[in-house]
């Protein structure tokens, strides 16, 4: 082998690099200002593109939050829309639940056995 | 209006989160050399410092249009304390405190030269809680997560973080057991 043949580098003889330096994968030559406008740009695009999804899927469903006021909304349709109840008068509870009840009443009067004939 | 002030809140809100990705990155950069395919340690460190002056405005603009917004019923005492709110306490909550967060590491940072070195690090250090904290907010409370791509995206930027991160903690480890 002829490796002490080869000129040895030392950090003096190349500017910018340290001992050790060769091992290191050779770093990118990207300046600062660079760096600064590709963050920005990548920031604001990540701005607009969300905004235009915002804009075209205003409501998402299956969104993890949701306001009070949609919940109470949502709360009170599910009760209004409840089974109705067979009990034998109408009421409203103060949860703002309205019961539904039948309109069948009992009576005094003879009943009707026979259909009309022709 | 209010629509708008929901799509802005929407939008800076995964502005900030990118932002804030962005400069967690760049500080873990140096002792990683996870972007030294890009560029040198010294321009990273710029684009490093440099950040704040995105995600300030970025976070203003998500907190004010969650104020303006009437559907989020935020007040400004949310925006400060944690787990006011009369719904999603945690998720708003963990929003409250990585601002809250964010504005000491930035505070701190500004005050640098004034205090030790070592009281600077613990403050700094401070950011990877308020990170972990807006990723959780994100997560819990982010409306546009629901869509599979954002959320992928969220998620594997989490997760080169906490990986960079660990290789930070484990190098800096090494250091420690080194000097002793």
């Amino acid at each position: 082998m002829n490796t002490h043949h080869l000129p040895l580098l030392s950090a003096k003889a190349v500017p910018g690099t340290q001992p050790g330096a060769a091992r290191r994968k050779p770093a990118g030559k990207v300046p600062a200002w660079a760096l600064k406008l590709g963050t920005l740009f990548t920031t604001l695009s990540i701005f607009a593109g969300s905004f235009g999804y915002a804009t075209t899927h205003l409501y998402a469903t299956n969104a993890p939050l949701q306001p009070a006021t949609i919940a109470a909304a949502d709360s009170t349709s599910v009760a209004s829309t409840g089974t109705p109840s067979t009990s034998g008068s109408t009421s409203t509870s103060s949860t703002a639940t309205t019961t539904l009840t039948s309109s069948v009443r009992t009576t005094t009067q003879t009943a009707v056995t026979t259909t009309r004939h022709s | 209006m209010d629509l708008f002030f929901w799509e802005l809140a929407r939008a800076s809100g995964l502005a900030t989160y990118a932002a804030l990705c962005i400069a967690v990155l760049t500080g873990l950069a140096p002792r990683t050399q996870v972007l030294g395919f890009l560029a040198q340690n010294r321009a990273i460190r710029a684009l490093h410092d440099w950040t704040p002056w995105i995600i300030i405005p970025a976070a203003i603009t998500h907190v004010v249009a969650l104020l303006l917004d009437a559907t989020a019923q935020l007040s400004l005492l949310d925006v400060v304390v944690p787990f006011q709110t009369s719904y999603g306490q945690l998720a708003i909550g963990l929003g409250t405190i990585s601002l809250d967060l964010l504005v000491i590491v930035l505070v701190t940072t500004w005050m640098r030269r004034s205090m030790s070195n070592g009281a600077w690090q613990l403050f700094h250090r401070l950011s990877y809680v308020g990170f972990v904290a807006m990723f959780l907010h994100a997560v819990l409370s982010g409306t546009d997560l629901a869509s599979p791509a954002i959320s992928v995206m969220t998620w594997a930027t989490a997760l080169a973080i906490a990986y960079y991160s660990l290789e930070r903690a484990g190098k800096g480890l090494g250091m420690v057991k080194a000097r002793a």
